[in-house]
């Protein structure tokens, strides 16, 4: 419906139309929400102008994603009013929301991988485009590939969605959302979170695309990402707890003004706790060496070594086989080719379970699909991979740790060493993962491997869509274990975030690693320099 | 450190956020309770021969406890959202085999050990092809339902068999303590092994993390074929032992004797509170479930409603007990 009465008015035509308006695109006045008992906003108020781009920042929790779902019609405000172009609405809806020109583009790509480019961008849709019941895949195609070149976006839509890259995905969610927003003057685009698991590349892209499209829309960019932030917006507002905290004009302020109105405290200059990087000695022992390290079609011929407390970051493009990197590492998508040695001891790199027993350690990329088990309580969360060792359970004079009994009691104290260690914010002990907040689940995952004792540690983006603090609490832990002599692969997409904490860095292009860079204390690589050797 | 004091630290740390329970979570852990209390004051009211030891002992009981060891081994591999649907046919073949090599080796009480250990072999097959060449389980095990139940027939050539051994029929029908049948106690005995199982040792840990996430349990080391087989072998043991049983007690054996104890034994994992969403619930729970479905067909034998109507009503109970039990924050689409 949507994509037929717009019909064949392009997008450029309609900005005329646009032009002149005196009230505000976008005007949030004054609205609250709380669930049962919890404020999630209070009186929080925002204007968005006509081709602004209007950052939105704040901690876990802050009410970011509040203020997208009553944007999007996905709650409705307890108090205050929504008011488009000057006159109030309600929302009713994301359907709703798009006819009245607001789209979302959200943080998990909601994409049907065996369908085509086109059929994605229309799904939604696809009852428009038939005539008696048979669709008119043509027209839908046309209609598409008119929308995305008018985008200036790239993309081969009549291929399967499956076959794309994370960019393009990305790319076709942008896409999707001024589809389902376009038959209004100036849509407005809700990017939430739109950098996550995007390489350099595809942020560049991405920014490229907003900074040409805001003469025809409005932005409203969430992000973590405070650099980005700072890069993409004209004005910032700061969430913290519900409220509006500050407001900043993008071209005047920096990273650590975000971060102190978002935190309430200084944290910037000692995000990294570089002062406490230690130099590595070459006499140390080699905790973790791979030879050769093969994966067909990912990872060609990969070799370093990584000795006792050091941290070895590694980066990359998308693509480069660095995520595939990790999992060979540790036996879970194991190599076609190549040795990795723990301790100086060889290592059968197929099974993650027998590399756990060497002192290997694995945090995933995906903590929920992958590193948590969500409506398990935390105990046993923390616990698992230690089950079956006598660090849980009954000792019984010999026959309980034989038979590896389990002891509850052992079991709550290690949740309970755990919480104090890490500074795990839970209401119980006990507790469902799943209510946890982003940064206090993956606490948990580290959990899991400091508790097993684990000396060898990959991680793939250990601070992967955790808020500012949690993010410096999990350097503060991993700085800790360098201290103990616990060995780290630090598999990053975020460069500042590799430099801070390596003290080497390996670079990866089209599957082999071709430098490692010396990172230490006062002497770091500079962004410019390591993505000049990524690409 | 001292342990009470850590752990005392960690609960000063523990912010004030009250879990929230929702009204799904009460049904499905009082559910079971509330139902069989009203169940049994209804046919205690309907019928004045329900409540009496005599019933509630001889015919709730002994004849549950058939149901009880079939279900607790459907429990494990529901628990990892997976499902053995060859019971029925592996209780047919084990109690043909028990009965087979009573009658025509005279191997006594010796046989019903054998069908344990066959049972428990089948199992491990269906485990093995399950995890091994990662096929679905319902439908391995949908397979192994006919290849075991036809087995059986060729063996029996489709009749019973009988035999005469006063031994083994002790073993199910003898009452060693007070006068409680032996059938049901070995359910209980069976009963606490599996709730011991479930809570002591890894595999029953890993049998929740497995229901829960195998992904998860996979990255966090666990080496998940060798518990997912295991689930399967538990199964096929106990169903080795509820074959055995049930071909003491009747001193006889037939293929078809497990017939209909498929359906039961879902509605009574599912009523019990393991969802077919798995990671939930467990064989402890399982008890509930066997209770109301014995309760149930009891009652209604009671107060004469025909088995018919009966199987009508075991169909409704199995699906309201699914859609109560659902946990639907884990799925959103059901195929």
């Amino acid at each position: 419906m949507i994509g037929t009465i717009s019909g064949d008015r392009s997008l450029s035509e309609r900005d005329e139309d646009a032009a002149d308006t005196a009230a505000p695109r976008l005007e949030i006045e004054s609205i609250s929400k709380s669930f049962r008992s919890v404020d999630a906003l209070s009186d929080v108020s925002i204007a968005i102008e006509t081709g602004e781009v209007v950052g939105l920042v704040g901690e876990n929790g802050a009410g970011k994603s509040t203020l997208l779902k009553l944007l999007t019609g996905i709650h409705r405000p307890d108090s205050g009013r929504i008011v488009l172009n000057g006159s109030p609405v309600q929302i009713d809806g994301p359907r709703d929301a798009a006819h009245r020109g607001i789209a979302i583009v959200k943080q998990e790509q909601d994409v049907v991988p065996n369908l085509t480019g086109y059929e994605n961008l229309y799904l939604d849709q696809i009852p428009d485009f038939t005539r008696f019941g048979i669709v008119n895949t043509d027209r839908m195609r046309s209609r598409a590939e008119q929308v995305i070149e008018e985008l200036g976006i790239e993309l081969d839509l009549a291929a399967p969605v499956s076959s794309y890259s994370f960019t393009e995905r990305q790319m076709l969610e942008v896409s999707k959302a001024f589809s389902e927003s376009i038959d209004t003057d100036h849509p407005i685009i809700l990017l939430d979170e739109p950098t996550a698991g995007l390489d350099e590349d595809g942020r560049e892209l991405l920014f490229n695309r907003i900074d040409e499209l805001r003469e025809r829309a409005s932005f409203v960019f969430v992000s973590h990402e405070l650099d980005e932030v700072l890069e993409v917006s004209d004005r910032i507002y700061v969430l913290k707890d519900g409220s509006l905290v500050d407001e900043f004009d993008a071209a005047t302020a920096d990273e650590s003004m975000l971060q102190r109105a978002m935190v309430g405290r200084e944290t910037a200059d000692e995000y990294y706790r570089t002062s406490r990087q230690p130099s590595i000695p070459s006499t140390a022992d080699v905790a973790l060496r791979a030879d050769g390290l093969t994966v067909a079609g990912d990872v060609d011929d990969v070799s370093f070594s990584v000795r006792d407390g050091e941290i070895f970051g590694i980066v990359g493009v998308e693509g480069c086989g660095k995520n595939t990197l990790g999992r060979a590492l540790c036996g879970v998508d194991p190599p076609d080719g190549g040795t990795v040695h723990v301790h100086g001891d060889p290592v059968d790199p197929t099974s993650l379970g027998r590399m756990v027993e060497t002192g290997m350690g694995y945090v995933p990329k995906d903590r929920k699909a992958e590193g948590l088990l969500l409506y398990q309580p935390l105990t046993m969360n923390v616990s698992l991979p230690s089950i079956g060792t006598e660090r849980t359970s009954h000792s019984l004079g010999g026959v309980g740790s034989l038979l590896s009994l389990i002891d509850g009691g052992k079991e709550r104290e290690m949740a309970a060493e755990s919480v104090e260690q890490l500074d795990i914010k839970t209401p119980r002990l006990d507790s469902l993962v799943y209510q946890l907040s982003g940064g206090n689940q993956q606490k948990v995952v580290l959990a899991k491997w400091l508790q097993r004792q684990s000396d060898v540690l990959v991680m793939d983006n250990v601070t992967r869509g955790i808020d500012v603090a949690a993010k410096e609490e999990v350097y503060r832990v991993c700085r800790e274990l360098a201290e103990d002599g616990v060995s780290m692969v630090f598999i990053g997409d975020e460069l500042p975030e590799v430099i801070g904490m390596s003290n080497r860095i390996g670079v990866m292009k089209k599957g082999r690693l071709v430098d490692a860079v010396d990172a230490p204390v006062g002497d770091k690589p500079t962004e410019e320099a390591l993505i000049e050797m990524m690409i | 450190m001292a342990d009470g004091t850590l752990l005392d630290r960690a609960g000063a740390r523990l912010t004030k956020i009250r879990a929230e329970r929702t009204p799904q979570d009460w049904v499905i852990d009082l559910g079971p309770f509330v139902l069989l209390f009203l169940l049994v004051i209804a046919f205690s009211i309907a019928s004045p021969n329900f409540f009496t030891v005599s019933n509630l002992v001889d015919n709730v009981l002994r004849n549950s406890t058939i149901l009880l060891l079939v279900s607790l081994a459907g429990t494990f591999p529901i628990l990892q959202q997976s499902i053995d649907l060859s019971i029925e046919s592996m209780v047919g073949i084990t109690g043909v085999i028990a009965a087979m090599l009573i009658s025509d080796y005279q191997l006594g009480v010796l046989a019903l050990l054998v069908a344990v250990i066959a049972g428990t072999v089948f199992g491990a097959l269906n485990g093995i092809v399950f995890a091994k060449l990662k096929i679905p389980s319902f439908l391995v095990t949908l397979g192994s339902l006919s290849i075991l139940s036809g087995s059986a027939l060729l063996l029996t050539g489709g009749t019973s068999v009988p035999y005469r051994d006063p031994s083994v029929r002790w073993v199910s029908t003898g009452e060693l303590i007070f006068s409680i049948p032996n059938i049901v106690i070995w359910g209980l005995l069976f009963y606490l092994l599996m709730t011991f199982i479930a809570f002591k040792t890894p595999f029953g840990r890993y049998c929740y993390a497995l229901g829960e996430n195998e992904e998860v349990a996979d990255l966090s080391g666990v080496r998940v074929d060798r518990y997912k087989i295991g689930a399967f072998v538990v199964s096929g043991l106990l169903c080795g032992v509820a074959g055995a049983l049930l071909a003491a007690r009747t001193s006889s054996a037939s293929p078809g004797m497990g017939t209909g104890l498929l359906l039961q034994s879902i509605a009574a994992i599912v009523m019990g509170g393991t969802a077919l969403t798995g990671g939930v619930g467990g064989p402890h729970r399982t008890l509930l479930g066997v209770l109301v479905i014995g309760v149930l067909a009891n009652g209604m034998n009671l107060v004469g409603i025909q088995s018919f109507v009966q199987e009508i009503v075991l169909g409704f109970v199995v699906i309201i007990a699914v859609a109560m039990s659902m946990d639907r924050r884990k799925i959103d689409i059901v195929k």
